[in-house]
């Protein structure tokens, strides 16, 4: 690694949110697909997307993650029914909220991905972690840390 | 003048309505506090309603006083506070048949210099939504009611102006007293588990407090300005909740506290809701 600046070195944390039903089930497929995709994701387990509550992601953001990505059942598909199409509503009004707030939308992805597609599921991590390293270390990282302040 | 006219319709109707025993208090204003102030009053039997009050400085909130009551409330309501009752009623708070609302009209409300109260020189309802019986305010007639500009300045602009007015802020939490909205019986910033707050209240600790907050009240603001009038700091992060239901209303057609009957944008689903910003296209299939 020598020879690199900061940034070059600079690698995000992405949480990831996947919903038990498909997308979970999807990431497992594309791990015993044997499928390569970046390793800068962690994934929390949830029950459904619409389980997600926003100040998960807002939180996640605050206490370091650089980027956040929310995963479930693709429309019609919800284990629940209907959670997920609750879920699609508040997370674009969270997208907007983020953008008022000066919080780069890009940092926080949401899409669908079924039990079926590890393929995608692969695919989507890849564009997620580009997205972020696109956008940059996260700005409001450090506003929780004392260092920050000083 | 016009507003001791008007105090005088309000005086006979709320006499009429005490007479007839249909309800057990009416929520008005009367003068009082400092001179030429009016503060919230209950008005209980018919002589008490010598003592109303309708002015420029009706600018308390009085419509969260009925929250949750289940007894028949009369209730002085401008705009706002009719806003506050209609949302009351779609998020089933209290029952319409349970308030009988005297709806004003307002051209809007001052302070003790005689400048606009924050949340008025924007506002766009003048009339109230709904009531069941009307006091007309001839002046809203000519008031020039365009909607306000974004304020949306950019990524960069956005957090400076973010960042600076949580600077500000010391959490003490008077703009969630001041609202209607934040009715929760236990706050996501008391609780313990999760533990929003941590002990050591730091910039992300305000940002998540009032993002969370903005959050809770996506679509149902009704723009009074309350929280942005009860803050000492002089915080003022009412844009952004602003920019949201702005978003809202435009996306899903939903504005607070306008139709007793309509269902609060968040609280419902379409299958064929845009999926703005998502990865992997506009709308699904």
């Amino acid at each position: 690694m020598k020879g690199l600046t900061q940034l070059e070195k600079w690698e995000p944390k992405i949480v990831a949110f996947l919903c038990n039903w498909c997308s979970y089930a999807g990431a497992d497929l594309a791990g015993t697909s044997r499928l390569q995709y970046p390793p800068n994701i962690r994934i929390i387990r949830v029950p459904c997307s619409g389980r997600i509550n926003p100040l998960y992601i807002i939180t996640a953001l605050m206490e370091g993650a650089d980027g956040v990505m929310v995963s479930g059942c693709h429309p019609g598909d919800c284990h629940y029914l209907s959670g997920n199409l609750f879920a699609r509503r508040r997370f674009v009004v969270l997208k907007k909220l983020l953008q008022t707030c000066g919080l780069d939308p890009e940092r926080v992805q949401f899409t669908w991905v079924s039990a079926s597609e590890g393929g995608r599921f692969a695919d989507v991590i890849k564009e997620v972690t580009e997205n972020v390293k696109k956008v940059g270390p996260s700005e409001v990282a450090n506003c929780g840390s004392k260092e920050a302040q000083a | 003048m016009i507003y001791e006219e008007m105090t005088n319709n309000i005086r006979s109707v709320c006499e009429k309505l005490l007479n007839s025993n249909d309800v057990e208090v009416i929520v008005a204003y009367r003068g009082g506090g400092v001179e030429g102030m009016q503060i919230p009053y209950f008005a209980k039997t018919p002589e008490d309603v010598q003592n109303i009050e309708w002015g420029d400085r009706c600018y308390q909130n009085i419509a969260p006083y009925v929250h949750g009551l289940s007894k028949k409330v009369g209730i002085l309501a401008k705009p706002c506070d009719a806003r506050i009752l209609t949302q009351y009623i779609t998020e089933q708070q209290i029952k319409r048949d349970d308030v009988y609302i005297i709806g004003v009209d307002c051209v809007g409300m001052v302070d003790e210099n005689g400048d606009p109260r924050p949340g008025c020189p924007d506002c766009m309802v003048r009339k109230p939504p709904i009531y069941d019986e009307y006091i007309k305010d001839d002046r809203v007639d000519s008031l020039d009611l365009s909607p306000p500009a974004s304020e949306d300045g950019g990524l960069e602009a956005n957090f400076e102006r973010f960042r600076k007015e949580i600077d500000k802020c010391i959490m003490c939490y008077a703009c969630r007293q001041a609202c209607y909205g934040c009715y929760c019986k236990t706050c996501f910033i008391d609780r313990d588990l999760p533990d929003w707050q941590p002990a050591e209240i730091d910039a992300g600790t305000k940002m998540t407090f009032h993002m969370g907050r903005t959050m809770h009240l996506a679509g149902r603001c009704v723009e009074c300005g309350a929280c942005e009038a009860s803050c000492e700091s002089g915080v003022n992060v009412r844009y952004i909740i602003k920019e949201v239901t702005k978003f809202i209303e435009d996306e899903y057609g939903y504005s607070a506290g306008m139709d007793p009957e309509q269902v609060p944008a968040l609280l419902v689903n379409k299958f064929d809701d845009r999926e703005v910003g998502f990865l992997g296209g506009e709308t699904h299939g």
